[in-house]
């Protein structure tokens, strides 16, 4: 399926499946800020990340 | 994000706070695909920050965690957020009452506030068609911002033909 058919379909969902998707995002985004592997400017896991597991 | 904004409709209920409206990407992900986003940003006319700390709501730098999510309460700064309150869709999450900004609202906001983000979600809005043009055009002159919309216009819609 082309990007823009595919943005169109998932804009086209109920706000409650779009809801659902958007926590998933979230959640996912917050994993990825726990395991470190976001770098700070020197190439390091923040120590933000690395201290807060956020 | 049902426990969430069923503890916002019971804020609303008790009669702490009057109508409110969704904004920010929350808002949006209404009419568009949904985007990443940490906090739910709740636009209302009254400060309640003391009102739900003493019903167990926990204070985070400019967030309230409610039901999992920071939610930032965002006191309307000037008429166009006003009326974006007063004109708010009605809708549902999992079967809770809610409302969402209009899609207007969200664009002329977004537009006000200016930022990078800012302008990719009013791109999207012209993109997936979200927007009605009559009803933006009447709202961005109502606010002052038909000149902002010519020079974004200019600048990011006219360029890409």
């Amino acid at each position: 399926m082309s990007k823009p058919k595919l943005r169109a379909r998932l804009a086209s969902l109920s706000f409650t499946e779009k809801i659902k998707i958007l926590e998933k995002l979230r959640e996912r985004s917050a994993k990825i800020a726990g395991s470190g592997l976001r770098k700070d400017r020197n190439g390091r896991g923040t120590k933000r990340n690395s201290e807060s597991g956020k | 994000m049902r426990e969430t904004i069923a503890a916002i409709n019971q804020i609303h209920a008790d009669g702490v706070i009057g109508k409110y409206a969704i904004g920010g990407a929350v808002g949006a992900t209404f009419y568009l695909e949904p985007a990443a986003t940490l906090d739910l940003d709740i636009f209302v006319s009254l400060p309640i920050y003391e009102h739900l700390k003493s019903r167990g709501g926990k204070v985070q730098d400019e967030y309230i965690v409610i039901g999992g999510w920071p939610v930032q309460f965002l006191p309307p700064s000037n008429d166009l957020e006003r009326e974006a309150i007063a004109e708010a869709v009605s809708t549902t999450v999992e079967g809770v009452d809610t409302w969402v900004m209009s899609a207007e609202h969200l664009v002329a906001i977004a537009l006000r506030t200016g930022r990078a983000k800012d302008y990719s979600r009013i791109l999207q809005f012209v993109e997936q068609g979200a927007v009605d043009h009559e009803k933006l055009q009447s709202i961005l002159q109502r606010n002052g911002l038909t000149q902002k919309w010519q020079k974004f216009k200019q600048k990011y819609l006219e360029d890409a033909k």
